[in-house]
Formats: C-alpha cells, sequence, structure tokens
C-alpha cells in the first residue's frame, strides 16, 4: 500500500510570527526564581493545614474525637464531616463527601483537617484526633468486585446522583460497550483466532511540584491560590460543596508545577477555605510528596484486558473482542469516561469489521483514578499493540506490514463506525519506522518495537478577551491554565499574526476565575485547540477595529486594509500606512480596542453501524490525533534490566503551529511512557496501602537515562479542529511509547511481558518461563 | 535539638562522649527525621568542620581515608581510582551528584545499612576502621564493625575518624557492581564486589567477594579457596555466581523478590570477579564499572 | 535549641536565630524570603532544592541551616550576572529547557556546580551531572541540550 504523501501546503501559509523562535513569557521568571508558584506565597496572619488520613483501605468509623487536638494552644480550626454542609460531590457519580462520613474506603481519604499557627502544631493536632475504626472487607481484585455476590465499595451505591448516561450496578460504577457487525461470525471466519491477557499496575502523574492551596477569606468572598490545572472546574467544587455562588469565590493559580492530569478535578481548595472561614485567619496547604502519591484521586488507573482477534491468512482483521476491569478506586472522580475511552484504545486505530468491547470501571478500596496524561490509553495501547504483534506472528508477517495492512486511514471507517477525513497514520508509520532504521541489522541484546496510537482532540466552550491598550501594547485575558506545556504562552502567537503585532507585543493574563471567562484549563489537550479558537476570534474584533480605523485614517476601504508589521497597509499602495501604535492612540480616546471571543467548538463526527452502550460521547472522535513510535532497546538479559537507546516518534497532531513547544511535548511524553513502561508502578501491601510512595521506591526516568529522541510531525492542516488546522498534541506522546517498547522486548524474548510495568523482575521471569518452555 | 559545631577533633570526641550524635553531611539524619522514621536526635554534633578527617594519606601501610572524605572525592582521587577501584566504582554509584558531595565515607560506613555501596569493597580490600573515644583509639578489621541493620559494634562514646586500607599485592585489582532498575538516583538492589590477584600465568592467586543487599549486613562469600589457581574464564564466572546465590539469605521486599535478588548478586558476582580480573591483567575498565560495561555504558 | 547563626546567601550576610534541627531550604524560603529554592519531595529524590553551599551542589532540604553558617550559600536567585541573565539561564530559554520550571532553578544550580569543576562536560558527564535533579516536563532533551549550547558558547 502506497500512503499518502505528506501535506506540507500549510507550511507555505503561515507567517513569520508562527514560525520564528519560541521564548516563552513566562520564562525569565523561572530561570531567575523570581516567579512564585503557590507554596511560595505568604499571607500576614497566614496558618498551616494539614490532614488526618483514614490511614486504613475500608473501614467503618466508629468514633471521631477532636477535642484533644482543639485544646492544643495554637490550634485554630478542626474540622470533620459535622463541620461543613452536608453535600455529596462527583462529577460523574456523586459519591463523595469533602470528608469521611461514616465508612472510610481508601487510605488516603481525608477524615479531618487542622489549621495552627505553625505546622508543627498542626500535626501534633492531627496526631492528636482520635479515630476508631471498624475493618470492612478490603475490595481490590477488579474481577472478584464484579462477582454477583461481591462485597460493596459503595453499599447505598443506588441512592447516588449521577450523569443520566452511566450504566451502573454495584461494584461497577460505569459500563460501556461497542459493538459493530457480528463478532462470532467475524471469528469463525478467520483463519486464526489470537487471545491474550494483559495487566497493567497504577501508576502515577508526579508533577515535581506538590500540590498547596492558600485561601483567604474578606467579608463573605473567598479568595484561593492554588496548584490547580482546572481552575474553574476547583471553583464549581467549592460552590457545590461550601455552598457559594461562583461571583463569591475567585480561584487564582499562581505558577504551577506541572500537572500532567494529576492536579485535574476539584482538591482540598474547598478544606481549605473551610479551615480559612472556620479560623478566621489565612490558611497554607502544602502536600508532601507521600501525600501526594497517596491522597488525591488522580492515579493512573490499573487494568485487566482480555483481547481476542481472528485473521485470515492474508493478515486481514476480521474481528475482535475484548473485555477490559478498570480500577476506580474508592470514588468516581472524572473517571466516568474511561471505559469508552478505554474501549476505543483496545479496540485501536484498525479497520475492525466485527466488534465487541465491553469495559467496566470498578470499584475498590484503591486510591481513585483520574485523568493522567491520555487517561487509559497507555495501558490500553500496551495491551492492544503487544496483541498486535501477536497476531502479526500468528500469520507469519512483519508487524509493521501487518499495520500499514490493517490500520485506518483518510476516507477508512474506524472500529466504532467512523469514517475519518484526512488523516495521517499511515504516514507516521512510514516516519517513525524511517527514523530508527526499522528493519538494519542490530546486536542480538537489541530490538526495534513499533506501536501506533490514537487520541481525540476535545472539543469544548472557551473564551477569551484582548485590549489593545492607548500605548499600542496588547493584553490576551484568558481563563486558559499554563501547566508548563507552552500552550498558553503560544496564544501571543496568534494574537500576533492576526493582527500584524509581535508576540511580544502582548501580555498574558491568565488563571484567574474572576477574571476572565470560562475555560476547561489544562486538561484533555485543550488550550491551543479550543482558547486557541477564542483568542483569534477576539484577535479578529481588534482587526476589525483597528481596520476600519485605518480606513478611515488613510481614506482607504476597510476590506483593503492589511494589518502586518506593526502597521495597517493599504493592499496595493505602497506607502499608504500608519502604524498600529498611532490607531491605538486615536482608539485611546474614543472607541477603546477590545475583543472578546469564543468561536463555536467543532462537532462530534457521526458513527454508523455501531451500538454504544454507556454512551459518553467518546466512540466519536473529533479531530483525532494519531502516533506511531519505534523504539530501540538494549536487554541485560541475566538480570531483565532494559535500556531505551534511541525512539523516532511520528505525530499528526495537524498543523503545529509552535514547534519547540510541540517537540516538548514529544519528549516529555515519551520519557513519561519509558517510565511507565519499565519503573513506574504501584506497589501494595496486603493492606492496599501504597508501598512505593516515595521518589527513591517510584522510580522516575533520570537524565542519565534519557534516550536519543527524534520527532517528526505530519502536518495535515485538519479542518473542522482547531486554529489552523491544529488538533492536541499534549497526551497523545505519551500513548504509544510503553506498546512500542513492549514489542521490542517480545522479539528478545519470544513472547511479550503480559504486565505493566514491565520492570527488570518481570523481564527476566518471563525470560526464565521461555527458557522453560523451550 | 541540641547542636554543636566542632571544630577540632577533642571537641567532637567530648560530645560524643556526652551523648551527642554525631554528623557530618546530616542527610541521613535529616531525611529520615523528616520521613518520620527517626525524630532528631536530642543532641547532635556536627563534624564536617573537623579538617583533620577529610585527609587521604598514603603511606607504605596502605591508604588513611579520613572518615569525612567525601564519595566525590573518592571517585575521582587518582590514589584510589588506581590501587582500589572497587571503593571508587561504589563511590561514584552513591545516591546523586549533591548526595556524593555531601556524603561521607565515615557516614555510609557507621550507618550500617546492609544496602551501603561502599560496605562489600571495604570488606574485599581488607579495610579497617578506626575508632576514637576522649579515652582511646582501635583499629578493628570492617568485618567486625557491622552486627545487624543500622547497628555496629562501635561503643557509644566513640566515633569513627578514618577508614584503613592495605597496600594491595602485583597483579591485583577490584570491581564493584549493583543491579540497579536506572542509571542513576538508585540504591542497590543488589550489589557485588570482588578482589583478584592473579599469579604470572592469569590463574587466580586471591580472591574475595562481598554481597551487597542480599543478608543483614555486608556478607562475605566463603569457600572460594576452592577457585584459587583456575583462570578466569566462563566456567569459573559460572561458579562464583552460583556460590555467591547460594551463600546469600536475601529478603524480598518492594525492590526484589528474594528469589531474583539470589539470581542477580550471583550475576553481579561473575560480572565484579570478570572486571576485576581484567583490571588486574591491566585493563582500563573506567569507574564505575556500572556505566562502563554493559546495559549502563555510556552509548 | 535555637541558634543565631549568620548564613551568607548570593554574597549578602543575613543573621537568623533558628531552631537548631531546622533544615536550609524552610530557613532560606522562610526567614530570608528566597522562595526560588523549591521542595518537591522529603528525601533527597528530586533535586528542586538545590543550592551550593563553598561551590558545591546541596540538597538544602536534607541539610540543616546551622551547618551552613559562615559557608557561601548560592540560590538560584544569585545565579544572574548584575542585570544580565547566566548564560546557562539565557540558554534554557533559547533552547525551550523551561516548561512548568519547577525543577528549573535545581537544574541551573547542579549545571553551575558541574560546569564550575569541569568547563568543558562531555554529554554523558552533564547527563550524569544532572542526574539528582528530576524532571518531568521536557524528557530532558531541551535541559541537557541547553547546557551544552552553554558550554560551546563559554567557547
Amino acid at each position: 500500500m502506497n500512503p499518502a504523501p505528506v501535506r506540507r501546503g500549510i507550511l507555505a501559509t503561515m507567517t513569520a510570527a508562527t514560525k520564528r523562535r519560541f521564548v516563552r513569557a513566562d520564562g525569565p521568571d523561572k530561570v531567575t526564581g523570581s516567579g512564585r508558584y503557590t507554596a511560595d506565597l505568604t499571607l500576614t496572619g497566614m496558618l498551616a493545614a494539614k490532614f488526618r488520613y483514614a490511614g486504613i483501605a475500608h473501614a467503618r468509623i466508629t468514633k471521631i474525637d477532636v477535642s484533644a487536638a482543639r485544646a492544643i494552644p495554637g490550634v485554630m480550626a478542626v474540622l470533620t464531616n459535622d463541620d461543613v454542609p452536608d453535600v455529596r460531590f462527583g462529577p460523574f457519580v456523586q459519591d463523595r463527601t469533602l470528608f469521611a462520613r461514616d465508612v472510610v474506603r481508601f487510605e488516603g481519604e481525608v477524615v479531618a483537617a487542622v489549621a495552627a499557627t505553625t505546622a508543627a502544631i498542626a500535626q501534633r493536632a492531627v496526631d492528636a484526633i482520635v479515630v476508631e475504626f471498624e475493618p470492612l472487607p478490603v475490595i481490590t481484585d477488579l474481577e472478584a468486585a464484579l462477582a454477583e455476590d461481591a462485597p460493596l465499595v459503595h453499599t447505598g451505591w443506588a441512592d447516588y446522583g449521577a450523569a443520566g448516561e452511566l450504566v451502573r450496578n454495584g461494584n461497577d460504577a460505569s459500563f460501556s460497550s461497542i459493538e459493530k457487525g457480528d463478532v462470532d461470525a467475524g471469528l469463525a471466519a478467520a483463519d486464526h483466532v489470537v487471545t491474550s491477557r494483559y495487566v497493567a499496575d497504577g501508576s502515577h502523574a508526579v508533577p515535581i511540584e506538590p500540590r498547596a492551596v492558600v485561601a483567604q477569606w474578606e467579608g463573605n468572598k473567598v479568595t484561593i491560590w492554588s496548584s490547580t490545572q482546572v481552575p474553574f472546574d476547583a471553583r464549581g467544587g467549592v460552590c457545590e460543596t461550601l455552598q457559594l455562588p461562583a461571583n463569591r469565590v475567585r480561584i487564582v493559580v499562581p505558577h504551577l508545577g506541572g500537572g500532567f492530569g494529576g492536579k485535574c478535578g476539584f482538591h482540598y481548595e474547598a478544606h481549605v477555605a473551610a479551615l480559612a472561614r472556620a479560623a478566621k485567619r489565612p490558611v497554607r496547604l502544602v502536600f508532601s510528596r507521600r501525600e501526594e502519591f497517596v491522597a488525591p484521586d488522580r492515579r493512573r488507573e490499573g487494568m485487566v484486558i482480555d483481547i481476542t482477534t481472528g485473521v485470515r491468512n492474508d493478515g486481514t482483521i476480521t474481528a475482535r473482542q475484548a473485555w477490559i476491569a478498570i480500577d476506580n478506586g474508592a470514588y468516581t472522580a472524572d473517571s466516568g469516561f474511561f471505559p469508552q475511552l478505554a474501549a476505543m484504545h483496545v479496540s485501536g486505530p484498525y479497520r475492525i469489521p466485527n466488534l465487541h468491547v465491553a469495559a467496566h470501571l470498578v470499584y475498590t478500596n484503591h486510591q481513585p483514578s483520574g485523568s493522567v496524561r491520555a487517561p487509559t490509553a497507555p495501558q490500553a495501547c500496551w495491551a492492544v499493540e503487544s496483541h498486535t504483534d501477536e497476531v502479526a506472528a500468528a500469520v507469519g508477517m512483519d508487524p509493521v506490514e501487518f499495520r500499514r495492512l490493517n490500520a485506518v486511514d483518510t476516507g477508512v471507517e474506524g472500529p466504532s463506525g467512523q469514517t475519518y477525513g484526512e488523516i495521517g497514520v499511515q504516514q507516521c508509520i512510514e516516519e517513525a519506522t524511517k527514523l530508527v532504521g526499522y528493519g538494519r541489522a542490530l546486536p542480538d541484546d537489541e530490538a526495534i518495537g513499533v506501536a501506533i496510537g490514537w487520541w481525540p482532540s476535545f472539543a469544548v466552550p472557551s473564551g477569551a478577551y484582548i485590549k489593545i491598550d492607548g500605548d499600542g501594547s496588547g493584553q490576551i485575558i484568558t481563563g486558559a491554565q499554563e501547566c508548563g506545556t507552552g500552550s498558553v504562552m503560544t496564544l501571543r502567537q496568534l494574537a500576533a499574526e492576526e493582527l500584524g503585532m509581535e508576540p511580544e507585543d502582548f501580555q498574558l493574563i491568565y488563571q484567574d476565575t474572576s477574571v476572565a471567562p470560562y475555560d476547561m484549563g489544562a486538561t484533555g489537550s485543550q488550550t491551543l485547540f479550543n482558547n486557541g479558537r477564542a483568542v483569534v476570534a477576539a484577535a479578529g474584533q481588534i482587526a476589525e477595529q483597528l481596520k476600519a480605523l485605518a480606513a478611515e485614517h488613510l481614506e482607504a476601504s476597510a476590506a483593503d486594509i492589511v494589518l502586518a508589521d506593526g502597521h495597517a497597509h493599504v493592499a496595493g499602495t505602497p506607502g499608504s500606512t500608519v502604524s498600529i501604535t498611532e490607531l491605538a492612540a486615536i482608539a485611546g480616546g474614543g472607541e477603546l480596542l477590545i475583543g472578546h471571543g469564543s468561536g463555536t467548538p467543532p462537532s462530534a463526527p457521526p458513527l454508523a453501524g455501531s451500538t454504544c452502550v454507556g454512551d459518553v460521547g467518546m466512540a466519536s472522535f473529533v479531530a483525532p490525533q494519531f502516533s506511531c513510535h519505534a523504539v530501540r532497546i538494549r536487554l541485560d538479559r541475566e538480570t531483565g534490566v532494559v535500556r531505551v537507546l534511541e525512539v523516532g516518534a511520528a505525530h499528526d497532531s495537524g498543523t503545529i503551529i509552535n514547534e519547540t513547544g510541540a517537540l516538548g511535548q514529544i519528549q516529555g511524553g515519551v520519557m513519561m511512557g519509558i517510565g511507565q513502561a519499565l519503573t513506574e508502578g504501584t506497589l501494595y501491601d496486603d493492606d492496599s496501602r501504597q508501598r512505593n510512595a516515595a521518589l527513591l521506591e517510584y522510580k522516575l526516568q533520570t537524565s542519565a537515562d534519557a534516550p536519543v529522541i527524534n520527532t517528526h510531525f505530519v502536518q495535515i492542516a485538519t479542518p473542522d479542529a482547531g486554529p489552523r488546522g491544529a488538533k492536541g498534541l499534549a497526551e497523545a506522546p505519551n500513548v504509544a511509547t510503553a506498546a512500542a517498547i513492549s514489542n521490542a522486548l517480545a522479539k528478545l524474548l519470544g513472547g511479550p511481558v503480559r504486565r505493566l510495568p514491565m520492570t527488570a523482575e518481570r523481564v527476566w521471569e518471563t525470560a526464565t518461563q521461555s527458557e522453560v518452555r523451550s | 535539638m541540641n547542636l554543636t559545631i566542632a571544630t577540632t577533633l577533642d571537641d567532637a570526641l567530648a560530645a560524643v562522649a556526652s551523648g551527642a550524635r554525631p554528623v557530618a553531611g546530616g542527610s541521613d539524619l535529616v531525611v529520615g527525621a523528616r520521613q518520620g522514621k527517626a525524630p532528631l536526635p536530642e543532641s547532635v554534633v556536627a563534624i564536617d568542620r573537623i579538617r583533620s578527617l577529610g585527609d587521604i594519606d598514603e603511606s607504605n601501610d596502605g591508604v588513611r581515608i579520613g572518615a569525612l572524605v567525601t564519595h566525590a572525592r573518592l571517585e575521582v582521587d587518582a590514589g584510589i581510582v588506581r590501587t582500589y577501584p572497587a571503593l571508587a566504582d561504589a563511590s561514584a554509584l552513591v545516591g546523586s551528584p549533591s548526595t556524593r558531595n555531601v556524603g561521607t565515607l565515615g557516614g555510609n560506613v557507621m550507618n550500617a545499612s546492609p544496602a551501603m555501596d561502599t560496605g562489600a569493597p571495604l570488606l574485599v580490600l581488607a579495610a579497617e576502621i578506626e575508632l576514637q573515644s576522649t579515652k582511646k583509639s582501635r583499629r578493628i578489621p570492617i568485618g567486625e564493625l557491622w552486627t545487624a541493620p543500622g547497628r555496629t559494634s562501635a561503643r557509644p562514646d566513640e566515633l569513627c575518624v578514618a577508614v584503613h586500607l592495605p597496600t594491595q599485592p602485583a597483579r591485583s585489582s577490584s570491581a564493584y557492581l549493583r543491579l540497579e532498575y536506572r542509571r542513576a538516583m538508585e540504591i542497590a538492589v543488589v550489589g557485588a564486589a570482588a578482589s583478584v590477584t592473579l599469579d604470572e600465568d592469569g590463574g587466580l592467586a586471591s580472591l574475595s567477594i562481598a554481597l551487597t543487599a542480599v543478608a543483614p549486613t555486608i556478607v562475605s562469600v566463603s569457600g572460594l579457596d576452592a577457585l584459587i589457581g583456575r583462570q578466569v574464564d566462563a566456567a569459573l564466572l559460572a561458579d562464583v555466581a552460583s556460590r555467591a546465590s547460594e551463600q546469600s539469605t536475601p529478603i524480598s521486599d518492594l525492590r526484589a523478590s528474594e528469589r531474583y535478588r539470589r539470581h542477580c548478586v550471583g550475576v553481579m558476582a561473575s560480572r565484579a570477579v570478570d572486571a576485576a580480573a581484567r583490571r588486574a591483567r591491566g585493563e582500563s575498565i573506567a569507574v564505575p564499572v556500572n556505566r562502563s560495561l554493559g546495559i549502563g555504558a555510556a552509548s | 535549641m535555637t541558634v543565631s547563626i549568620t548564613l551568607n546567601v548570593n554574597g549578602t550576610d543575613y543573621p537568623v536565630t533558628i531552631d537548631a534541627g531546622r533544615n536550609l531550604v524552610s530557613v532560606l524560603r522562610t526567614e530570608i524570603g528566597l522562595t526560588g529554592t523549591k521542595e518537591g519531595c522529603d528525601d533527597c529524590e528530586c533535586g528542586a532544592c538545590m543550592v551550593l553551599i563553598d561551590g558545591h551542589p546541596v540538597n538544602s532540604c536534607s541539610y540543616l541551616a546551622a551547618q551552613a553558617a559562615d559557608r557561601a550559600v548560592l540560590t538560584v536567585e544569585g545565579v544572574m550576572v548584575g542585570d544580565e541573565l547566566h548564560p546557562l539561564q539565557q540558554a534554557l530559554l533559547d533552547e525551550g529547557g523551561v516548561q512548568c520550571g519547577f525543577c528549573t532553578p535545581g537544574m541551573i544550580i547542579s549545571a553551575t556546580a558541574l560546569l564550575n569543576h569541569n568547563a568543558s562536560p562531555t554529554e554523558e558527564e552533564v547527563r550524569i551531572g544532572l542526574s539528582g535533579n528530576l524532571c518531568r516536563c521536557t524528557g530532558y532533551v531541551k535541559i541537557l541540550a541547553a547546557v551544552q549550547r552553554a558550554v560551546a558558547d563559554a567557547h
């Protein structure tokens, strides 16, 4: 099959502003140490907050006595469930309360909170709180939890409020299935049927900044500084749980020290606000690394994945059947959509005529799961792509050739019945394999593995304002949240392009819920995709104003005015020009230059021929992104230690607007994927408590481990996408790396390691077993 | 916490005699307190300003390494790298550049962790430890120092002031390797040090091996006399591996299972013997072996 | 027990009276008011709190402030050369080696320590020199490139 040529035409239409080198607006703050992060803030009279955690995975609370804690000098507030409004909350299932009520369901559940004059006193008070428990059965096994007679994590589940589209039953917090064609007939028509089971452990986002929250009340209004990726979501949580209107809660995010999904959702802002209200003093909470591991509802979900695929001798897939169990943990954070998303990823970007995938989101007594960078995708991709190499082997086909044959393409129908516009998955396969020299001779302890992945873009509402002041300098006021990716920083380029100005002409005012319009936050790779559209729209309003002013000034038609190089020009009339600074001065004495924008998010493409149960809208991918990672590894056969030497990453994320930032996302995402593949996994003791909640035992990759990472962007200006034909980008690089490493390892071992992370010991065990077999 | 900052050895010994806990860089102490493992002691004496404890002195008997000599210095000190490369291998692997800069040999040894990197090299190099109190000074073989995880035979009033390494015979060298899951910031899952002397025909004239993180303390492999005279070849390395594995008594914990540790310590022991023998033959294998050979090599 | 000591930070003497058990990072951030030095872990594992003491890198989270008395402490706030960015800082900006920025101060300090005693490090030496500083954003690629660029620019 000849892949379609890479279309590069869009590059010719990009202006100089888009192509020039990108230096972050917040960079100088960050390299000099002058940038303030939440934990750096100090307010007069500020108290320190500490939490009392359950410390036990599942138990009924028989007693809470805070009297001794309240009596300690310096303790200004001690709160439990009795001290806050009686509200259950949760974006998909309202199964949570701010403080444990009657039952604790994971070790990191907050039972009480203390504010005191020093952190040491607060800790003493926390330790002085008497909590007594009656243990309940601990539920950790996903399959056992789905049994009819299994003990329930939430006995009252049926009475909880929940999003209407969710299908729930006991410990199954959200069930979803995608069905197309006739799977039984498809499998019967196959020449080979391959069945595999893969099991992924949970893992963590691990932003280097542990979270922090500062709250201060003035009258009946509260300002909360929080290290959140989603300030508007955080505000929503405070309003809901403390029963306040949105206009009395202001969330401000100082510089944010990374998120990776770990700081999405509503976390602790209400606890700290409630403490500050009770203590009548500002209060600051700063997490330790251990708390960061154990408490938030943002762990990457463990999964059990069974896949069966039928394939003909010519290599074409006839059918796929899969069963997925996802560890929801004790409460449903934003995980309600995980089953359908996981079902899409286990289906994969393949031509599958007959499909039946069923996915369960299972309550356990683990820490709750939530959206960590590309939720469900790295594990599901690891499983389905390892399985794909097994299927290719069954028909004796090179795994890359097998993917070329079966992967979706422009105009082709995907597994859920979506027919794609112009997409670059075939080009990604071509380019990634070329980057690492797939097929070349290698030493016998090295191999190259290849995997493809996909990820949707998220189309959601978003808004921005722009103003140009009388001196010609601009400000972009946006609700978008910068978590380090550079996507908010890139907004300056878009505004500059629309107005013929320079990015440096603009300052960014961002991540303040009382100043800017709504934005979903640094989540779903959506910032540039949606807020970029809003900024372009806002700048467009100012462009119209400038053109009208220039037309009057230059005695020309507004339709003939072109904004470029900081000036308004009359097209075709050289020398007839006025600077934007001059126009801004004129406007400063009359109708001010103010733009606002939101734009219309692209709508979801239609599906044909499939039936979705528990449909949360994830079976149709808006502006789907594709990727192929080809990874060369070395294996120490005697110990099972794996080293990643080289990664070729090819991505179709549409038009790349900021190449420096985009490369940073690929490189960081690949590195996170390597960690998840080899060294990052949560370990539990018999009582369901985390054993490796520290950075010595939960091992991130270091600079000494970083491989060569080469990147190719397949740039297709995608219609019905983000500005300039851009798609999302930040999560996609995290999808396929672990899968590619798995496939390289399988070549060296003679079969896959069926457990994620593929730790040295698990690799060694697999090698030992295959030696025994042979 | 009561803190004394000592600038002379006498001040330090007096403080230790009165119950103060000695600290050099202090990182183990402060980390332990922050993690809630052990509260800060009531009384601490900082010894890091005692200049006399920071020297490396070579003599006809060998070398005396002051207790305050840092890992960062040991990994590059020409005399250590030349004569006692296993100790340099281990020092180069401890923690990160900053922990190697703050961490001292005396602190590492007295911490008595079964996973300490410098322990196995010191054991195969026949190190002695010099302990001093206000009353007297004594030297004991390092194998008699560690009694249990975190426990030593030093008396409460004794301060470790130096580590002594004897001269090494001709055609001898040493090496230390550890199993690590990433190339930096690791703690030994298991490790092994070997000290090898070859005869004129390239056969083994002497061999000692010590193992890291497979027993309550660093332990020596026994019964190696049977290997004397043999060439260092694949068969010998396989013998070494099985002896090391058999003699280890590891635990299962979050870093590795007992079974995997037992297997890997054999691999590390055979690689350490191989690297030490190659060095003894004059081959240059840069410090640390972990980052010169095999999976950890720069590429 | 409290101790009254003088901390020399970025060339300025600060008299402070603190509990003897306080770690250096908390004194830098709270008493001295320099918040560029960050805290990312509890156990010397992330490197965000890195400072130089007499020119050597130290995890200030695990170092008693009192032990730094009368020694020269350098934090990220002291790295600039007059009003100009240090070449390392500029290279990090130019190469795109800054994302969330939380590891950046520690990276700059570790790179400074490395270049102080090795003006022409190999790529492997840079990798090892920065290996005590965890970064979750960049995959280290652009940070390593920035250090090498600063080295190249200096020659």
